[in-house]
């Protein structure tokens, strides 16, 4: 089976560290010494461990239900970034920075003009809060003050008047105090639950494992263990007060991705508790891949300027795989690069949404399903002849998730899959594991130490679990093969219950409806498009790993999302992460929001700082005569 | 934008997905997650493959066997042991019906609540309704021989006492090899079936009871011997005239002949089995052994050998049991079971008037032909049984019941190749049945 997302390191220096091994060594030693003489983990205190199973489930479900509470507990305050005045006298308020005018219903702003086409402009908000006009009428052309708009847009400005049909619409940008009052009416987190309520169930949930991680493990792997939670719980604190420092209020999502990461350690600690020190770093890697994606995500602008670029280095990547690529679990999606392997294709799922989801005028114009159809053909076929279908499978429910999003076409999303599925057919005559594997599916029973080997370990000892499991680290699934990364699902239920490990399901779900709902206040496509591919790429990524070792799918191999063992998936996961938190919209409360008051300095309402001269070009000269245009129009 | 946003929907699609696997696997979970349990890769449970958790205790608390870590101990006491053999089983799994291997998912100590965890961290406790002394103390009145020994509760179908020689003691077994461990994995109580001879006069009785009008104003003449079907149907003596109540105390071919000659095969088939005898039971969800029967020609000797018990019949010892407890019970059959206060179902076999005369003429037979003196303080009803098997041996059966509201215990004795039911099996019955007595 393809156990996926793990760095191995090949090469080990010892000459010069010896001294500084034997250092940590003996740090190591003296701190187990003090957990052998402290006596907390003594086996008379089995009473007390047996008690904190029932705590664990708890906890679990009080970060659920502490994050589901101050995610969906408020209604969300519309935000309006612009008017445009319809000919019948009626305003209609822009509620995104990217908003589609035409006859069809479906517009973001219907006019009633027989001769326009059913989507004839989109209007995009950029950056520095000027609106652009694009036409994307089919037929008929539209009018920014009578004149036809060029292939590049035409900027929009205050009282502008649009031609669409024989409909004529005024665009009104808002004012400075108006904006002042939305922005101060919009939603924050944190009113109903605390930011750091979230992150202190965490921190309980992770006590509670640590705690039965040490009372279950091996003595000598006790200070490992111990260290890699604290280390975690540190950095996850860190990032609280960090955020808190810059006034960022949201920590749902973050919440649900500890809460996941933890049970992910657990599971490296049952699994390879010698490896601990190196996964709670690679998971600090894919934090802080997480901030970096996320800072970057801030400014649309250079976000559209590199997505070109960017599928062009994923289809590199890949193609080097595909011709230097290493074997393991007979999946050859491994790259050795200076000693450390790695899984470029988990690398690429961030590159692939990234470049997949797009902002509207994109959308409209052009030959760009095309373009996005082709790309995703090359991951696939790349990952195809690495025989890494379980990704691939994951590729392809990415991309039918993402064209479905930018095209709303159910037609072509049925002829991909039929594709697909001819395709899929082809393959099992070519590869026959993969007959087998849909052969066993729903008879794993009748080949318990053949066919069904995993997977009938994986439900005994998920049954074996109960509801409330039997103690992190008490458990014998970890120690079939690529348990760790295939049937993590088994092991949270035997060692965690199976409340927590329908916790672990849940907690994606949850993100799904967080993203769902974000969009409906999302500001631009990119944001949607993107948040709701790289949530759909999770779950169904969680859905084949769960449900391939449960046998209710054909097993397949790939990886939970945070939870199964391994670096580069995991690092995936958080950097994907980033697209999520990039939905939410609330006042203060993602930090890859800008924060519309300092927004407003820097830009519609830059005004005076223009005027005074920095960088003032002839367009904002324009803007500030545009405005007192306004007033007077509005005065009328 | 619009257009957009509702199309982020699909992702809620997706989770629905999730849901519905999620719901999917909690229903596979609660209905089959016992089964997933007993894997035997599953070291909550297993240890290479051998039961490796829980504990056997009997209806005191002794304990029987017990599991955990590798290690496995039976009881204390080598007669005890020897004794419960085939009631508790082995962890090897040769004796099947052996409780180690018939209730091992409830040894495993599973529900969907806990799983397998339990605070003690040594799975379940199976109780069983035997008692161990009961048993010791019927393995030493059989003395070595071959057979099988039961006693159970007839108002509550709890079997109190099962016991199958030959056995050994599973804490130091012998050379299994040898010719006395012959069919040592056997539990003859409920996994075999044999030829019941006279004790199958019940059931022919209690065919004529209902079927035969002027049964108890009939004469039977017995002169040694009768000639049906042009074959001489001998009898044990010469018993001269009797009413039905003496035949059955002399368990007289003769007059059995007669009256199975009046039935028909047809109606004594159709008794034994309305009464359980030819089919296969379940004690405690464990399948019993099947009995048999062959119908014979009208007029035939074999006709008359068949309402006797001998011809193709066989009878399983705990069908039999089964059967007397009914007569005890005023016709309900309280079906035996091998747990402690587990819930007994019942069968109406006989109508209470049926049973009533059935337990007076067991009790005649005690106290007109095998003598109350050989069981003291005891208000035994009861039926003898020597099953010919024609090589000039004979099974020896003892059944029947104390007709005792203090003591509702119902019994069946079988020692193989035992001689004379009286003479053999009957002290068996008698000791078992003292300590019964006196320990409860």
């Amino acid at each position: 089976m393809p156990a996926a997302g793990n760095f191995v390191r090949h090469g080990v220096r010892k000459t010069g560290m010896e001294t500084e091994v034997t250092a940590v060594a003996g740090f190591l030693e003296g701190i187990n010494g003090f957990f052998a003489q402290s006596g907390a983990f003594s086996p008379f205190l089995s009473y007390l461990v047996y008690f904190t199973r029932f705590m664990l489930p708890v906890a679990a479900v009080a970060v659920l239900t502490r994050c589901v509470y101050s995610m969906f507990r408020e209604r969300y305050e519309p935000e309006v970034w612009a008017y445009l005045d319809l000919p019948d006298g009626a305003r209609v308020p822009l509620r995104s920075w990217e908003c589609t005018v035409g006859r069809s219903r479906s517009a973001d702003v219907a006019v009633d003009s027989p001769a326009a086409d059913a989507a004839q402009l989109v209007l995009i908000r950029g950056d520095a809060g000027v609106w652009t006009a694009y036409d994307i009428g089919r037929g008929a052309l539209a009018q920014i003050n009578g004149e036809e708009i060029s292939d590049e847009g035409a900027r929009l400005a205050d009282g502008d008047l649009i031609g669409i049909g024989r409909a004529q619409l005024r665009f009104f940008n808002l004012t400075e105090d108006e904006r002042a009052i939305i922005a101060g009416r919009r939603t924050a987190p944190g009113r109903i639950v605390a930011p750091g309520a979230m992150f202190r169930y965490v921190t309980i949930f992770q006590f509670l494992l640590l705690y039965q991680q040490l009372f279950y493990c091996g003595e000598a792997h006790r200070a490992q263990i111990a260290l890699a939670f604290a280390a975690l719980c540190l950095v996850m604190w860190l990032y609280f007060f960090i955020m808190r420092a810059i006034g960022r209020k949201g920590f749902e999502v973050e919440a649900l991705a500890f809460f996941l990461s933890s049970a992910g350690l657990s599971v490296a600690a049952s699994s390879a508790p010698e490896g601990m020190l190196k996964q709670v770093l690679l998971l600090l890697a894919g934090i802080l891949l997480f901030v970096l994606l996320g800072f970057w995500l801030r400014d649309l602008k250079r976000v559209k300027a590199v997505r070109i670029p960017a599928a062009f280095a994923a289809v590199g990547l890949l193609a080097v795989n595909v011709v230097f690529g290493s074997e393991i679990f007979g999946a050859k999606n491994w790259l050795s690069v200076a000693g450390v392997s790695f899984q470029p294709s988990e690398f690429v799922k961030i590159v692939y949404i990234y470049a997949g989801a797009a902002t509207m005028d994109r959308l409209y114009r052009g030959k760009n399903l095309f373009v996005f159809i082709g790309f995703s053909a090359l991951c696939v076929g790349a990952l195809v002849l690495m025989s890494d279908f379980g990704t691939a499978l994951v590729f392809f429910a990415t991309f039918l998730v993402i064209s479905f999003m930018r095209s709303g076409n159910i037609a072509t999303v049925i002829l991909a899959v039929s594709g697909a599925g001819l395709a899929g057919f082809l393959a099992l005559g070519v590869k026959p594991y993969i007959a087998q594997r849909f052969a066993t599916w729903g008879h794993v029973w009748e080949d318990v130490n053949g066919a069904g080997f995993q997977q009938t370990r994986a439900l005994s000892a998920s049954a074996s679990g109960g509801l409330f499991g039997l103690g992190a680290g008490n458990g014998w699934l970890h120690e079939i093969v690529a348990a760790d990364t295939d049937l993590v699902f088994g092991m949270l239920s035997e060692e965690l219950g199976v409340i927590v490990a329908v916790c672990c399901v849940a907690a994606l779900i949850i993100l799904a409806a967080f993203t769902v709902r974000n969009a409906a206040q999302a500001r631009s496509a990119f944001y949607v498009i993107a948040g709701t591919a790289a949530i759909s790429m999770m779950m169904v990524q969680l859905g084949l790993n769960v449900f391939g070792a449960l046998d209710i799918l054909p097993f397949t191999g790939v990886t939970f999302p945070f939870v199964s063992l391994g670096g580069s998936s995991l690092i995936s996961c958080w950097a994907l992460l980033a697209f999520i938190k990039a939905t939410d919209t609330r006042k203060r409360a993602s930090f890859i929001m800008k924060d519309p008051l300092k927004m407003r300095d820097r830009n519609e309402f830059a005004e005076r700082e223009m005027s005074s001269g920095t960088d003032a070009d002839e367009d904002d000269v324009r803007d500030l005569f545009d405005r007192r245009d306004r007033k007077r129009g509005r005065g009328q | 934008m619009k257009k957009i946003k509702a199309r982020s929907y699909f992702a809620m699609l997706i989770s629905l997905g999730l849901i519905f696997g999620l719901c999917v696997f909690a229903a596979r979970l609660f209905s089959e997650g016992r089964d997933w349990v007993m894997l035997r890769a599953n070291r909550n449970v297993f240890n290479a493959g051998v039961l490796d958790t829980g504990t056997v205790v009997d209806r005191n608390g002794v304990v029987l066997a017990s599991a955990s870590g590798g290690v496995r101990s039976f009881a204390g006491d080598a007669d005890v042991r020897v004794a419960c053999l085939h009631a508790v089983g082995d962890y090897s799994g040769n004796i099947g019906s052996g409780a180690l291997s018939a209730f091992d998912y409830k040894l495993a100590g599973y529900d969907p609540i806990n799983g397998v965890a339990a605070l003690s961290g040594n799975g379940g406790k199976l109780k069983l309704s035997i008692d161990s002394s009961l048993n010791a103390a019927a393995c030493q009145a059989l003395n070595g021989r071959r057979g099988a020994v039961l006693v159970s509760n007839y108002r509550t179908g709890e079997i109190l006492c099962m016991v199958s020689l030959p056995s050994y003691d599973p804490a130091s077994p012998p050379d299994l090899s040898q010719p006395q461990y012959e069919g040592v994995f056997m539990n003859r109580c409920l996994g075999a079936a044999y030829t019941p001879g006279s004790v199958f006069k019940l059931v022919t009785l209690a065919a004529a009871i209902e079927n035969v009008p002027d049964l108890y104003s009939r004469t039977f003449t017995c002169a040694g011997s009768v000639t049906v079907g042009g074959d001489v149907v001998r009898c044990t003596g010469v018993h001269g005239q009797q009413t039905v109540e003496q035949a059955l105390a002399n368990s007289c071919n003769v007059a059995f002949s007669e009256l199975s000659q009046a039935l028909g095969a047809d109606a004594v088939y159709e008794y034994a089995e309305k009464f359980g005898l030819l089919s296969s039971l379940e004690t405690s969800g464990i399948a019993t052994a099947a009995g048999s029967m062959e119908k014979a020609g009208a007029g035939t000797s074999d006709l008359s050998w068949m309402g006797i018990g001998q011809y193709q019949d066989l009878v399983s010892p705990i069908a039999m049991l089964r059967f007397v407890s009914a007569i005890a019970n005023d016709g309900v059959a309280k079906e035996p079971v091998l747990l402690r206060n587990a819930r007994s179902g019942s069968e109406r076999l006989l109508e209470a008037a049926a049973a009533e005369k059935l337990r007076a003429f067991m009790s005649y037979n005690v106290a007109y032909a095998y003598g109350p003196a050989s069981f003291p303080n005891l208000k035994i009803c009861a039926k003898t049984g020597t099953a010919e098997l024609g090589d000039g041996t004979s099974h020896a059966w003892f059944v029947g019941f104390l007709d005792d509201s203090e003591n509702p215990l119902a019994f069946t004795v079988l020692i193989e190749k035992g001689g004379g039911a009286l003479a053999g099996a009957g002290p068996v019955a008698n000791a078992v049945l003292q300590a019964a007595v006196g320990g409860a």
